[in-house]
């Protein structure tokens, strides 16, 4: 096998603008020094990525052909009245996307910026995610060509949710891309951002890098999903780091569907006092897929709260891995955090491995953590069962619920509406005891 | 709250004090000559040698761990003595009679009696001092049960069998960087061997000593308690203060054979350091034990000394319906650390675990929780329960919490919960404001944050942790 | 019994308590009322020495002993309680072994033989009795998942229990129910003797139908501006107490 580290910077990025030189010279310099992670790296404990190394994805997709008709379907949400980008194998698609944004938010195109954009992307791009300790971070800044810049204004209140679309077409070589998305939002603004990866139907053979950083002023609030509803086939490793100013709010949902690989890291940065993040997810490998959230909430300033909830149901003979830190700084008194990963084995050959971690140097906080790993729960079966529902039906209802009470809190019912058809359709396919078909 | 927390964090460290005694002490440094001589001074069989020779060179190639969230200089492993014994006592313990009186005062001032007759409700001692046992008491009374409980370097002449059997079976030589150390340099440890359906008619415990400066302290215990047979074991440990740190790489290994039972007791009190991080102990240390079918380990810890602990008793809970349990308090205070937990590993059928571990971090102390759950794909009905709980006193200190499960089996259960508290202003006041002093406030939160790890000690070491960790506390809080 | 002079404190950097004068004697109760950030809690914490309050002037005299110098234990060993407002809970220490504590210490202080452990069990169940608190909660850790009510009345049980001579209850009529509230009520006029005064501080009139005072003050910008007998309670209940600062000003 061909060192990946060495491959990886044979492939040449696209045209890129010049003002882009120094991230991207950094990121290949920090990239070049690295090493890949092995088991003994405490970050990739639980997951190879022999998988990525072996797959040869290393060239960049074919360029653009005619976009495949009907591709809406794999990303529409229906009933969700968004404003909608669409890249397609990374490479915008104004056919697909919404002719126009609404009022106070800003789009722009890395490739597309005038001198004073630049100048505002460059001043918080990469600020946020550190390179150093995220490695594929460091990669997405090496082969840095062009990516998303979302701005709100300070004082505005966008009520359309941007829909960020990340779409991959099956092409005949393997090949990789990144994405990158910047949204800023200025003080006292608030917003609703989806980050969408999805693909067809057919086998894939992409590798997405994406990076996302999301900077949130004082008293700003950010709607953010991220739904990761890749086909199968599928490589994702990804980031989202969130930089909070004081009294801002975050809540953020994640779907983890699909891929057979898939390394996700959401890192959240409590800078400003009286912040607040609620951060939830919920990850449903199957087959052979490997899924991997890694959180890390960073309290650097007194008085911020975090609630944290993840679950995850994995399936046949896939493996789910989470790993939530939560860090409290010597300074971050009055810190209030909780996080809960709960997790349902539905067969002999899944396996779930699971880190809540607390690291804790203030003395006035308040922290928990909790993790379960279980069946489902026997006397709610018994008690399904005893009002005359077959096991079959009990099991489905069950695990459908206890996946969709982190659902039903949404605060966009069309997203509600979108998400909960699938996740049935999931449960409902196989015995989740016997792993037959039904 | 701060300015009375610390002023009571601070008191000196009670067991201290040098013992003045004429000792053979090897030259610092480590080759297999040292390992030649330690095995010569024993009379080992050959068979033992080869095996500490390879150990020696397994630990050649092994690195250093450091991932443990402790901070500390790199240790000269060419600077530690490998082997000191006090001179009257270097072949080993004769009758208790023979002891040094030195050596029996020692004792004495620790309060270990080594005299029979004043032993309190028969608990038998074997007294490690520096490299070699020095003395066991109530030898004959145990013999009389089939119990055997002698220091380790006797065993492998008097029951050389059952060593070889299980020496390394449960902890092997390369198993980690310390174990491959300590099976190389062993010099002397405890040994019991419990027969079939034996309930062993009395407590045992150990009694560990480090007095010789520069030296290291590498003892190895071996447990083996046959089908049927129960054992309730614990050992105790101190130091002199001295401003170096001095190394203690220990391996315990335990053996459950079916239907049996081991609850292994320790009240770890190494000399920490000094208020300002100076010397104190490393406590590098390997504990593990097998449970076959049905057999229960408990390992359960009052850890108040040493200045960095890595330590992680651990079960392997092969025979179906074993259980394993661990119960540790945790203390860290000025400037010690401790990472420390344990790992529970279920490969049979319906095994049990329970983890309860409190974490005290006081001063500038870091107080981390490792531990690792594992159901492995046999561990059908498998359960594990964790509860760790952090308790911060002031605000220079940390605690920190790792746990790492994993589960390869649909049908088993895990939970985990973990929180973090402090010894809060409003407590104290309400204590304080019912006339209690804040020492006594302190203490009594305390000891109700610890309640549920010290009633599995036995009745006379319960009382005795909760003074120790009183003791320990002192300075913390005012 | 109680004697405050010219007392000023403050709470942190803020100056709270601006000049504050009360004489308590034997047998008496007084019921200390105000609006919120009068000043009400900062006196009872003071008096009870509870750290963050700072004295800058004045004097307070408990029976003939400089209060302000004792430690916060030996008020309380002297015969000061204070029934908190929010009593806070503590984790793992039950409320037997927390009270054994309080009396053991109370004993000590008196130079007495502690109460052996049964005539001692025997005593605190019949306190919990008075305040209809279940003898199971003896057993339970100290305010340990309580409701509000059942803390207020844990408090008040205390109070039977270590019999002090000077009783501070700081708002523990809030939040009562009046069932709760005659239970509260009960209970301090079970306690009163001519050798213990009370001193209750509280928002609301409604304590003081069940508890007759004989004084009643109105503490207003740290210092008591008025006082007078029970019908001054119902005329703040009756007009508020916007008319006690135009009178004051």
């Amino acid at each position: 096998m061909p060192d990946f580290i060495a491959s990886a910077l044979e492939r040449a990025p696209t045209a890129n603008p010049d003002w882009l030189d120094d991230l991207q010279a950094a990121g290949r310099q920090t990239w070049a020094a690295s090493a890949m992670p092995t088991r003994k790296t405490e970050a990739w404990k639980y997951t190879s990525l022999a998988r990525l190394e072996r797959g040869a994805y290393l060239q960049p997709p074919a360029p653009a052909t005619p976009t495949p008709a009907n591709l809406k379907q794999h990303f529409s949400i229906e009933g969700l009245d968004a404003a909608t980008l669409v890249f397609v194998n990374g490479s915008f698609n104004p056919d697909l996307s919404s002719d126009a944004l609404p009022d106070g938010i800003e789009m722009v195109r890395f490739a597309e910026a005038n001198e004073s954009q630049a100048e505002a992307i460059r001043a918080k791009l990469g600020q946020v995610v550190d390179g150093r300790q995220h490695l594929f971070a460091a990669l997405n800044d090496a082969w840095l060509a062009d990516g998303l810049f979302l701005r709100v204004r300070r004082n505005t209140r966008v009520d359309t949710p941007v829909h960020c679309v990340f779409l991959t077409t099956a092409q005949d070589q393997p090949f990789s891309l990144s994405a990158r998305l910047l949204v800023v939002l200025e003080d006292s603004s608030e917003a609703t951002i989806i980050e969408h990866f999805c693909s067809d139907d057919l086998p894939q053979n992409a590798f997405t890098n994406s990076v996302t950083e999301l900077v949130l002023g004082a008293n700003a609030k950010l709607q953010h999903y991220r739904l990761q509803r890749e086909q199968e086939q599928a490589v994702h490793i990804g980031g989202v780091h969130a930089s909070l100013g004081r009294d801002s709010t975050l809540n953020s949902f994640h779907l983890g569907m699909g891929s057979t690989l898939k390394r996700v890291d959401v890192v959240v940065n409590h800078h400003g006092e009286g912040a607040h993040c609620d951060l939830s997810g919920v990850y449903l490998p199957r087959h052979q897929q490997h899924v991997d959230y890694h959180t890390c909430i960073e309290h650097a300033v007194p008085r911020c709260t975090t609630t944290e909830t993840f679950r995850g149901i994995i399936a046949d003979e896939a493996r789910a891995v989470f790993n939530g830190r939560i860090h409290i700084h010597p300074n971050a008194q009055k810190t209030v955090a909780e996080l809960s990963n709960r997790n349902l084995l539905t067969s002999t050959r899944a396996q779930v491995d699971t880190k809540p971690e607390l690291e804790i140097y203030a003395d006035d906080v308040q922290c928990a953590h909790g993790a379960t790993v279980a069946r489902l729960d026997e006397q709610a079966m018994n008690y399904l069962q005893s009002r005359g529902i077959g096991t079959r039906q009990a099991e489905v209802m069950l695990s459908f619920g206890f996946i969709n009470e982190l659902v039903e809190r949404l605060p966009d019912e069309a997203m509600v509406e979108f998400l909960r058809p699938q996740l049935a359709s999931l449960f409902g396919r196989q015995s989740l005891v016997t792993g037959r078909p039904e | 709250m701060s300015e009375q927390i610390d002023r009571l964090i601070k008191k000196e460290y009670a067991a201290g004090f040098i013992t003045d005694i004429v000792s053979d002490t090897l030259p610092p440094g480590l080759d297999e000559d040292v390992v030649a001589f330690i095995s010569g001074k024993k009379n080992e069989p050959e068979w033992m040698l080869e095996w500490r020779l390879k150990a020696l060179r397994s630990w050649r190639e092994m690195v250093e761990p450091h991932w443990a969230h402790v901070t500390y200089p790199d240790i000269d492993f060419d600077a530690i003595s490998y082997y000191s014994a006090p001179k009257s006592s270097s072949d080993g313990p004769k009758s208790l009679d023979d002891i040094d009186p030195e050596l029996r005062s020692t004792y004495d001032k620790l309060g270990i009696p080594l005299h029979e007759q004043e032993m309190l409700s028969g608990v038998a001692v074997d007294a490690v001092f520096d490299s070699v046992s020095v003395a066991t008491t109530f030898r004959h009374k145990l013999k009389e049960a089939g119990v055997i409980f002698c220091s380790i370097s006797e065993a492998m002449h008097e029951c050389p069998e059952i060593v070889r059997a299980h020496l390394g079976s449960v902890v092997p030589q390369k198993d980690n960087y310390y174990a491959a150390l300590n099976s190389a340099v062993f010099s002397d440890g405890s040994f019991v061997y419990i027969p079939k359906g034996v309930k062993c008619p009395m407590e045992l415990s150990t009694y560990f000593r480090i007095n010789e400066a520069k030296t290291g302290q590498f003892e190895r215990t071996l447990i083996v308690a046959d089908e049927g047979s129960e054992v309730s074991y614990l050992e105790g440990c101190t130091a002199p203060m001295r401003d170096e740190n001095q190394l203690h790489a220990a391996v315990v290994e335990l053996v459950a054979l079916d239907n049996a039972k081991i609850k292994y007791s320790t009240v770890q009190n190494w000399y920490p350091g000094d208020s300002e991080g100076k010397g104190g102990i490393y406590n590098f240390v390997t504990k593990r034990g097998v449970a076959h079918t049905n057999a229960r380990i408990s390992w359960t810890q009052v850890e108040t000394g040493s200045a960095i602990t890595m330590k992680y008793p651990s079960c392997v809970l092969k025979g179906d319906n074993s259980v394993g349990e661990f119960y540790s308090v945790a203390l860290s205070n000025n400037y010690q650390q401790a990472d420390t937990g344990t790992k529970m590993i279920h490969l049979g059928k319906n095994t049990r675990s329970t983890i309860i571990s409190k974490g005290i971090s006081a001063g500038h102390g870091s107080n981390s929780y490792r531990g690792l759950v594992r159901m492995n794909p046999g561990a059908t009905g498998a359960r594990n329960y964790t509860q760790c709980d952090s308790l911060l006193i002031g605000d220079q200190c940390g605690a920190h919490t790792f746990p790492y499960i994993e589960s390869k089996n649909p049908s088993a259960v895990i939970e985990h919960e973990a929180t973090t508290s402090k010894v809060s202003d409003e407590q104290l006041f309400l204590c304080q404001q019912r006339g209690l002093d804040a020492e006594k406030a302190v203490s009594m939160i305390v000891n109700g944050f610890c309640k549920e790890v010290f009633r599995e000690l036995p009745m006379e070491f319960a009382v005795e942790a909760g003074k120790l960790l009183e003791v320990s506390l002192e300075g913390a809080v005012g | 019994m109680l004697s405050i002079r010219d007392l000023y404190a403050n709470a942190g950097d803020t100056e709270i308590l601006k000049g504050l004068n009360l004489e308590i004697g034997p047998g008496e109760v007084h019921a200390i009322m105000g609006t919120n950030g009068s000043g009400k809690s900062t006196l009872s914490h003071v008096l009870a020495g509870r750290t963050g309050y700072e004295v800058t002037g004045g004097e307070v005299r408990f029976l003939n002993q400089d209060l302000l110098s004792l430690a916060t234990e030996d008020r309380a060993r002297e015969g000061l309680f204070l029934a908190f407002q929010y009593p806070v809970e503590i984790p793992g220490v039950s409320n037997m072994e927390f009270l054994k504590a309080a009396v053991d210490a109370l004993a000590a202080h008196r130079g007495e033989e502690p109460p052996d452990a049964v005539s001692f069990m025997k005593r605190a169940r019949e306190v919990s009795a008075m305040v209809d608190l279940d003898p199971n909660f003896l057993k339970r850790g100290v305010n340990e998942g309580f409701s509000g009510g059942e803390k207020k009345r844990n408090e008040l049980m205390q109070m039977l229990l270590l019999e002090p001579k000077l009783a501070i209850m700081d708002e523990t009529d809030s939040g009562l129910d009046i069932d709760a509230l005659k239970v509260v009520a009960d209970g301090v006029n079970a306690f009163r003797r001519e050798d213990r005064s009370v001193v209750l501080i509280t928002h609301y009139q409604r304590l003081l139908n069940h508890i007759e005072p004989d004084f009643v003050h109105v503490l207003a910008g740290g210092r008591i501006v008025k006082s007078g007998d029970k019908s001054l309670a119902l005329e703040l209940e009756d007009k508020g107490y916007s008319w006690i600062d135009e009178e004051v000003a």
